[in-house]
């Protein structure tokens, strides 16, 4: 379910913690679901545990998260569909900087990039 | 003895030369409990011989190193039973087969795991009927990661492991380590210039350049704290002099590895009409410091 890519600019816990945030948003997660422990997360991709735990760590510090005892990290209540809109375009903030990057590298004009996006959104 | 001479390893200005090149260039670090280390450099940029003076296995030239409190050169039973070194181009017991090896290397170490012997001789095919000697190098390296895996050690210290493995022992390999280290508080020192290994499981880095330790941070840190600067050729003279590394282009532009200061912030030079400030993977940050 996690798509970590190592060798990727972004550090691994922060592509654990983005991908919980956009999943949880999307109520891909639903409350009080089970995520994968920390060991199961760590051997699936060759990980570091630490580096999952802090991931989970800094979503508990969010309220995405829960700690249950027994259990293990369960997505919180309320934590996901209340977001406002805005909240949720905050979380595309990394996404559209690495475009915008690659749009100005490319020196493609703004609009037909726009043109484009709207086409994929069906506008 | 203070809690930072405890550490698992240390290395205290340690300089060696042979015969007239200077291998090591007073290196100075400290490896905490439970870290993996990943040791980065060009060919001979040092990884050996550091490896080799940490583990008291060559006198320097100047400088000391300690293993889990003791002097390397003088390293007590009690303390060497709690490391397992693979090197490079391991050549003990060449007479004996993998099995006779590991039977006999195996008393000596309490928690041997004789489990994970079996298990991983099969996976990593491995022969154990023939003497070591005839093994491939690669397949002498496989022999090795086992018995250093399967003595459970407190420090584990591995020299390029990466080149004799095929995809799928060297995944087993990571998630071992990262297994090891993260659930066990063992601590691995990894050198490689495979620097993709180390990204999924390396806590630390260690850039080794001509003997020197360029750079020695968190792994995220190397991502989140460094990013590579252009500055176009009008801005040049703009460049921070606290840059990482600094590459002069025909055309008059300028590429730097920039830090962060301890308020988070880029240096200013970021904010020069047409600067471009690009994140960096490992291996993008080593190849710039490093080329």
């Amino acid at each position: 379910m996690l798509n970590i890519q190592p060798s990727a600019p972004e550090p691994i816990y922060r592509q654990i913690l983005e991908q919980l945030r956009r999943l949880i948003a999307a109520g891909q997660f639903a409350e009080g679901e089970r995520l994968p422990s920390v060991r199961e997360v760590a051997v699936t991709h060759a990980v570091n545990p630490m580096t999952v735990s802090r991931a989970y760590s800094l979503a508990e510090a969010e309220g995405l998260l829960e700690r249950l005892r027994g259990k293990g990290m369960v997505v919180a209540a309320q934590s996901a569909r209340t977001r406002s809109q805005s909240e949720r375009l905050a979380l595309l903030e990394l996404p559209l900087q690495a475009l915008s990057r690659q749009v100005q590298e490319l020196e493609l004009p703004a609009e037909l990039v726009l043109r484009r996006l709207g086409k994929l959104l069906g506008e | 003895m203070s809690e930072s001479n405890c550490a698992p390893l240390v290395a205290q200005g340690l300089w060696h030369t042979y015969e007239e090149h200077s291998a090591l260039r007073g290196v100075d670090f400290t490896v905490e409990a439970g870290s993996v280390l990943g040791l980065i450099g060009r060919n001979g940029a040092g990884k050996s011989t550091l490896i080799r003076a940490l583990l008291g296995l060559l006198v320097p030239s100047s400088g000391c190193a300690l293993v889990l409190g003791e002097p390397a050169l003088r390293l007590t039973d009690r303390i060497k039973e709690r490391i397992a070194y693979v090197p490079q181009q391991p050549e003990a017991f060449p007479w004996l087969t993998a099995t006779q090896m590991f039977a006999f290397v195996g008393r000596f170490f309490p928690r041997w795991d004789d489990a994970f012997v079996r298990a991983t001789l099969s996976r990593w095919d491995v022969p154990t009927g023939r003497p070591l000697a005839k093994l491939s190098p690669g397949e002498r390296q496989r022999v090795e990661l086992i018995r250093a895996l399967a003595c459970r050690p407190d420090v584990l210290v591995l020299d390029e492991p990466a080149a004799a493995l095929d995809p799928v022992a060297r995944r087993d390999l990571l998630r071992e380590v990262a297994l090891r280290a993260g659930e066990d508080g063992c601590t691995v020192l990894f050198s490689t210039h495979i620097v993709s290994d180390l990204e999924r499981v390396a806590s630390q880095i260690a850039l080794l350049h001509a003997g020197r330790l360029l750079l020695h941070c968190a792994l995220d840190d190397t991502k989140e704290r460094y990013a590579r600067l252009w500055l176009p050729p009008r801005h040049a003279a703009a460049a921070p002099d606290a840059a990482l590394s600094r590459r002069a282009h025909s055309d008059g532009s300028l590429t730097l590895v920039v830090g962060r200061g301890a308020r988070g912030d880029w240096p200013p030079a970021v904010q020069l009409d047409g600067a471009r400030l690009d994140a960096l993977g490992l291996e993008d940050l080593f190849v710039e410091i490093a080329a």
